[in-house]
This record gives C-alpha cells, structure tokens and sequence, in this order.
C-alpha cells in the first residue's frame, strides 16, 4: 500500500514536508458471529490497517438449515411452514410468492377477496420489517432511542397480524388456493367462514394512521439528526451496475437510483389496482437506502388503507382437490419482499411436494457486495453500511 | 484540628459523596432515557425503582471477576485505578461554599486540568494490556480523542482565567458573584459550550462514544473486564459526568451562588445549589446521549482541530481584548 | 428523492421480448409464464454474454443446479425415466420490466464440471460456491472455490438425490399426519416432595 519513498529522489519537496510512511502489516479482526451488529451470526474477517479496512471475507453459514433439501421430502402445503422461517422479521411476506408458484403450476385461479387479504397482510409485514431496520439502523449507527420508538409502534402492525392470523413471526396463514379462515372461526367447511376477525378494519385504519404518524418521527429524528446524516451520507455508495450485476435488490437498488419494482412490473398480486408510488434514491448512499425504505413504509400504509376501503366480498379458498398434488412442470415466480427479490424456483414431477427447490432469496445477494463495498472503508462506516443493507441470516443462509 | 484528621475527614467525605453523586447520575439516566423513549424504566427494585443504581452496583460486586489467560496482569487490574484517581481527584477543586473545599489550590484550573488527563493513561493501558483487537482499537481511539479534547478543554477555560483574573475556583466563583451575573452570560458563553461539547468527549459519552462504541467494537477498552474493575469503569463514568457538570457550574454558572441569596448563608444553600445546577447541566448530556447517534472517528477529530480549537482561541482572543478595553 | 411514475403492465412489450428470445435461441419453453433457454454446455458463457448485451439482462438473479436421477434417497423420483445429469440454472433479468430469462444446460455427473460465469457476471461467485459444495460441480476458472456454507471438513454434497437425510431414515416423515401421538412410554410422571 505505502511506497517508501527516498527524499533525496523528490527535490520538490522541502525536507520538512517529506514524511516516510512506515510499512505496517494488516491486522486481522475478526467480527463476529457474536457481534451486536452483525444480525446475527455473519463473520467478517476483515484486514484492517488501523481504522481502514483493506479487505473483508464474509464467512457465512452458521444460520443454514437446508431448507432446499428439507423441501424435497415435505408436501406442498408442508413447506409452507418452512418457508415462514427464511426472512422471519417479514415471515408472512415469504409464502406468498411460493404459494403463487405452486397455483401457477395447478393453475387455481385464486379469489379476489383472498388476494386482497394477502396483500394487506403482506404489506403490514413489510411495514414491520422497516419499523425493524428504522431501529436496528440508527442503533448501530449509535442512537439509543428509535429502537424503543420503532418497536412500539411495530407491535400495533404485529397485533394485527396476529389478530388475522394467529401468529406473529410465522404465521402460515396461505392455503393453495386462498388463505386460512381466521383463528377460531370455526369449521373450513361452514358456508360463510369469518376470514377477518371482528373490528379489524377499525384497528387496520387507527394502526395505520400511527404508522404515518411513526414515519412522520422517523424523518424528523432520524433523517433530520445532523449526526445521522453525517454518518449516512456519501457512505458506502453502491452503483447501479454494481448492483445489477451482483442481483442487489429491493430498497437497495432502488436507492442507486433504478425504478425497479416488483409489485408495479409484476402480477403475483392485485397491485395494480391501488394508487401509490416507488421510491427511488439518488446517490445510492446509505442515507438513500435509509430514506428508500423509510418512505416506502408510508407507501405501503396508503396501499393498505386503500385495500380495506374497496375490499371485495366472496370465498377466499379455491376449490382445490384434498391431496394437493402439483403437476409435472417448472415454474419462477418472484415477489418484491420487505428485503428485495424473493423467489421460487419450483420444479415439480408430480408428485406431492416439489423434486427440487431453489429458494432465490435476497439478502443473499444483498451480502454478496459487501467485500466491494468496504474495501477501503473506514471500520465505523463498515457497521453503517452493513446496518443500511439490512439482511436477516436466515434470509442469507436459508 | 491536625492536617492529618483533616485530610482524613475531607477524604471519607469525598469517598463517600462520588459514588453517591454517580448512583444518583446513573438513576437520573435510566429514569431519563426511559422517559424519551416512551417506557416505564426500572419500577420494581424498590421504593418505586429508586433504589435501582445501588442493586446495580451490588450485581457487580458479587460478579466473578474474570482475567483472560493473555492479559498484562498487573497492567490490566491496575488500568481501572487510574481512571478512578482521577475522576475523584477532581474533587478536590470543586467548591460547596467558599469554605466548604477540600483545598481552594490558587492553581485551581490547572490542576483541574493536569488531574483530568491521568485518565487517558488508565484508559489506554486498560486497551492495551486486554489481548483484545477490539480493546486495543477502544483503547488507541480513546488516547486519538482524549488527547484531542484536551487542548479546546484547557483553551476554553483560559477565557474564564482571563476574565477572573485568578485561577482558584473559589476566587472565579466569588469574582462572578462581585460581577452580578454569571460568567456564561457575561461573554463567556462561547467557552461554555466549547467546554461542554469537549467535557462530552472527554467523558466518551454519545455522540462521542466511539472508544465504547458499543456496536462496533462490542465495549473497547472495557470489553475484557468484569465484576469490581468493570465497575470501577461504569461509575467513574458517572463521577467523571458529576464532576465536569459541577466545574462547568464552577466556572461559568455562577457556582455555589445565586443572585439575591444572602451570601451569609452560603455554607447551607451552597452544596444545595451547586448539586441542582449539576444535576440541571447532567440531565442535559443525557438527553444529548440519547438522541443523537454517534461521530466517525475522523469527523471527531475534525470538529476539535478545525473547530472547537480555532473557535476557543478566537475565544481567548476577544476576551483579552475586552479585558484592556474596558 | 423523486417518485417514479405509474407503470403498468405492457403485456405486448413482454411477448415481443419473448418472440426475440425464442427467434435467437433454438430450444426454448415458455411454461407457466417461465421462459426457459436449453443451451449446450459450450455455449453457456457466449449465451450468458449475448442475454447480457444483446437482451438488455444485466441483473444477475441466480444461479443453481438440479440432480436428475431416477434412484434417490430423499422425496420422490421422477415417475418417467431421466439420464443422470445436471442441469445448471440461470436466471437473467432486466430491471425495467418483468423479462426474465432462465438459461438451462445439463452436464454429465462423471464430468461435472462447467466454465466459471464470473467473468460476465461478478455476482455468479457466490451462487456457484454454492453449487459447487450442495452437488459437487466444480466450476473451472472460478476465483475462489471453496465451500460457502458448510463447514471445511464436511464430506458429501448435500443436495445430492442419493444424500440421505439421515433423519428421516431413523423415523419417517408422517407424512400427511398432522400431530403424532405421544408414546405411551416416554411420558412419565415424576413424583415430587415426600
């Protein structure tokens, strides 16, 4: 890194000036898998030379569980449960692209109020994922208090997930073909199946009215904090073509700056039925991946309080055989996730549960830049961008 | 009365007050920051959670006291006692009533100053001498900034020392009761923030917490300590923030005194005074500590040399210059 | 910060992308709304460049492998006879519409080894670590194969058809069972006090 220079060979420089580096070996530092900003159990060993960092080698797999191969022996309706437990801070958003792909290859037309039930339901979990990161972010960064804020203001959204679904972090709450009928309902089999609990609509629209009003804080404490910004701003800036060629997705590739959303290009949902927009950053800092995701929060209580206005009425299951069996076929079908690109290769021969599946999930590639991002960083802004990236282990190992 | 008894005497009470001071800081902390963060904070240890900071400091006490094969041994235990030292050194200077010191030393400030900077020994040997990469980068970045805070620590004060023309504690007290106003009002208002924002990094509390920087280098220089060293550390962290508030109040609010008091009776409302005062500017640094993240280690530096340091000889600057005009 | 503008679906956009695909590329599928590109393994690096040039798909979404076979240890074998293979996925995509390719060729299992996509594609590093220790392909040119997840001294390569899970080996998966019943001789009631 440091070349030693000879004074005698630099006649323009005065000899006071003339300061020889002193060659010095790297240190090795090893962070994590027990480290309070690692999410988890992710190993960095980084080269540092004093505060810089030279080089980092991510070490992963103390979170991997096999769920590809765990799929190959369970049924179609059985992965489901397994599939809660990749992302689990936005366990509900997980199922849905998987169920999408598995009515896809049986070709189930699913019911408009079931759709509508699952978007509102993905939605609240990628409303909890940012309340999440809007307080593990400034944590890391070193601010105590949005952490308390973030987490209050989370439960309301986990309350009523919890109230539709009967649990919080996984709820395996969709059926092929539509989605469960709410806890404690009673028998499948009545004619007029209570799928949303009694007063939901009430609480949806209060818990959503807090939710603006938590966005409203976040920018004012978090965005607005001198300090915060200048730990944010111009840190670990990611490039476009950087991003797309490592498949950098979801709110950090929306933060560098590209128009790329799922739910706006895709279909696996009733998106296009509501009003709302994509927030797009401009620097692709870690203050844009910040502001990108906290916007998007105030995106998805709109889209929410939009679905309960204009929810239609119906069955929400399909007519489906008893034994699920998915015919011959291959199919992707991906969904834009709190977290960025999740989807599901489905390889099915038939049988009752897939012969393989390939779990394309994003906080996998998400990680994959870090080795790029923090060469050179300073050991503070490695916790700031790692923080700004927002991944959760389960997601990277699967 | 002999010296020596009334050494002794001045000493036990000294003892005795710091970590008083530091048990009601760190209560006034936690009932603080659970009140900005919307939660109960403690409630159950007794008398309503009042008595929370003392279970604090017993848990500490029955801890093991764990020392890492690797350790400088005697290095490492005696880390903790420097820091002490000097925290509770400071007391010495800090003036209850114009009797009620320990020793009203004509070179008040600079010992004030001398005294304080022990600490950074503590803190790098403790950084040094852990075996720890961590420890050791808390340790290098606490000498960076404590050595870097000195200077706009010691520059603003120079601005009171002109002003007072003394430099004993008391006499900056009385010369600001002489003066009708306290100095903060009366041009020194400039120094006292520079004083404070300096305190804050000396005393490595958010946003200048990156020697601890919990979540990037786990606890620095105290991530290898335990039980009674660890502490050690943790309450003079809240002696060190009771005594900065309480030279703060010194030199610049009007210390032991307030306007229309008689000062007849300044031994009895006197200690009275200077703890409120305290614990008002106290209760300010943690409302800063929890709403604000922390620095980078290189804009830290660049808020002391090109800042703070310029700002606080300007400071001087025009102090001096009022002095001979008026 | 700005906000996008309103996209909606362009179906007609999506088919044309389709027809340009299938009018480039020999032997390809388009099944439930996945575009599949069957390649020879030869051609697999210029395939991957020309999507990536030619076809605007400069996002590099994933990439893995399938073992087909008719004898396996875990799930259900294929009902209709295959030759045992690999086969390598990729999936291409483009980040201004839904386009999405997914690139297929099928290597031996005697010869499993295949040319390395990191060169066009940087982000292929991790993918194919990862399908260099789950079926033992080992990708040529690659910078740093070693294994991702698993542990350094772990033998086998788990994704394989013939890797049992040893698990279901001991007990069977119940299958459709919902809950199993408690085995009358595990529960047993300790009696306290006295």
């Amino acid at each position: 890194m440091s070349q030693t220079m000879d004074p005698n060979n630099m006649p323009f420089l005065s000899e006071a000036s003339v300061s020889v580096e002193i060659e010095t070996e790297d240190m090795t530092l090893n962070i994590g898998p027990q480290h309070p900003s690692t999410h988890g159990v992710l190993r960095l060993v980084a080269k540092v030379n004093g505060e810089k960092i030279s080089s980092v080698e991510p070490v992963l797999g103390y979170m991997h569980r096999g769920y590809e191969k765990l799929a190959e022996v369970r049924t179609y309706p059985q992965v489901t449960t397994l599939v809660n437990r990749i992302d689990w801070v936005s366990g509900f958003a997980n199922e849905i692209p998987f169920i999408a792909g598995a009515e896809k290859l049986m070709e189930i037309e699913v019911p408009e109020r079931a759709q509508y039930i699952r978007l509102i339901l993905t939605e609240m979990a990628r409303i909890s994922s940012h309340f999440v990161f809007n307080g593990a972010f400034p944590l890391e960064i070193g601010a105590l208090t949005p952490i308390f804020l973030a987490m209050e203001d989370r439960e309301r959204v986990l309350d009523l997930l919890e109230s539709v679904t009967g649990g919080r972090f996984h709820p395996n709450f969709n059926r092929i073909g539509g989605v469960k009928p709410v806890a404690g309902a009673g028998p499948t089999t009545k004619k007029d199946i209570q799928d949303l609990p009694a007063g939901f609509y009430h609480d949806t629209k209060v818990a959503m009215e807090k939710v603006l009003k938590a966005v409203d804080t976040f920018e004012d404490l978090i965005g607005g904090n001198e300090v915060f910004q200048a730990r944010t701003k111009k840190v670990g800036v990611l490039t476009k073509e950087v991003a797309e060629e490592y498949g950098v997705s979801g709110p950090i590739l929306r933060a560098s700056g590209v128009e790329f959303d799922l739910r706006k290009q895709s279909d696996y949902l009733p998106y296009d039925k509501f009003d709302f927009e994509i927030p797009i950053g401009e620097n692709g800092d870690c203050f844009d991946r910040w502001s990108v995701r906290t916007s998007e929060m105030r995106e998805s209580a709109k889209i929410i309080l939009q679905a309960i206005e204009d929810m239609p009425s119906g069955p929400i299951q399909a007519k489906v055989p008893k034994v699920i069996k998915v015919p011959k076929g291959q199919t992707y079908v991906r969904a834009e996730n709190p977290k960025g690109e999740m989807g599901y290769y489905i390889i099915s021969e038939g049988g009752l549960g897939p012969y393989r599946l390939k779990i394309r999930t994003a906080s996998f590639s998400n990680i994959s830049i870090l080795p790029i991002m923090l060469e050179g960083a300073l050991l503070p802004d490695l916790i700031a961008i790692m923080g700004s990236l927002d991944f959760v282990l389960g997601d990277v190992d699967r | 009365m002999s010296f020596s008894s009334e050494l002794l005497i001045k000493v036990l009470v000294v003892l005795a007050t710091a970590p008083v001071m530091a048990l009601g800081l760190t209560l006034l902390e936690v009932k603080g920051s659970a009140w900005m963060q919307r939660r109960p904070g403690p409630l159950h240890v007794g008398l309503r959670g009042f008595i929370f900071p003392l279970a604090t400091a017993a848990k500490y006490f029955q801890k093991e006291t764990i020392i890492p094969k690797d350790v400088d041994e005697p290095v490492f235990k005696w880390a903790p006692a420097w820091v002490i030292a000097a925290v509770v050194g400071l007391f010495t200077i800090i003036p209850l009533s114009p009797t009620l010191i320990v020793r009203d030393l004509e070179l008040g400030v600079f010992f004030l100053l001398a005294i304080s900077s022990i600490s950074t020994i503590g803190v790098l040997t403790a950084g040094w001498s852990s075996a720890n990469k961590f420890s050791l980068m808390g340790g290098l970045r606490a000498a960076g900034q404590l050595i870097a805070y000195e200077l706009p620590l010691i520059l603003s004060v120079v601005g009171v020392v002109i002003q007072a023309e003394t430099m004993s504690t008391v006499g900056i007290v009385e010369k600001q009761i002489e003066f009708g106003f306290p100095f903060v009002i009366a041009g020194q208002g400039i120094a006292f923030i520079i004083f404070m924002i300096a305190a804050t990094a000396e005393m490595m509390r958010t946003p200048f917490d990156m020697p601890i920087g919990e979540s990037e280098l786990t606890m620095g220089f105290m991530t290898e300590y335990s039980g009674i060293r660890f502490l050690i550390f943790y309450i003079s962290e809240y002696i060190n923030l009771f005594v900065m508030c309480a030279i703060a109040s010194t030199l610049f609010l009007g210390g032991y005194h307030i306007p229309l008091l008689p000062t007849e009776w300044v031994n009895f409302y006197g200690p009275l005074v200077l703890i409120g005062k305290t614990f008002t500017l106290a209760f300010l640094l943690i409302a800063i500590r929890w709403s604000f993240p922390r620095f980078r280690e290189d804009q830290l530096q660049t808020l002391a040399w090109k800042v703070l340091i310029p700002l606080s000889l300007l400071n001087i600057m025009v102090t001096a210059i009022m002095k001979v005009v008026f | 910060m700005k906000s996008g503008e309103k996209k909606t679906l362009n179906q007609s956009d999506q088919n044309e992308f389709i027809n340009s695909i299938q009018s480039s590329f020999k032997n390809t599928s388009y099944n439930f709304d996945t575009l599949k590109i069957n390649v020879d393994i030869s051609s697999w690096i210029d395939t991957h460049k020309i999507l990536k040039k030619d076809f605007n798909l400069s996002f590099f979404n994933w990439l893995s492998a399938v073992d087909w076979d008719n004898e396996v240890k875990t799930g259900d074998a294929p009902k209709e006879p295959v030759t045992p293979s690999f086969e390598i996925l990729s999936c291409l995509s483009q980040t201004n519409s839904n386009n999405l390719v997914i690139s297929s060729t099928v290597i031996s299992k005697e010869n499993a080894e295949i040319e390395s996509l990191v060169d066009v594609f940087a982000g292929a590093n991790w993918h194919e670590r990862e399908a260099y220790e789950m079926f033992g392909i080992n990708f040529l040119n690659h910078p740093n194969l070693t294994k991702l997840y698993l542990p350094d001294d772990y033998e086998g390569n788990p994704l394989l058809k013939s890797f049992e899970l040893i698990s279901r080996e001991v007990k069977p998966w119940p299958g459709d069972v919902d809950v199993e019943g408690m085995p009358e001789d595990s529960i047993v009631v300790e009696e306290k006090g006295s």
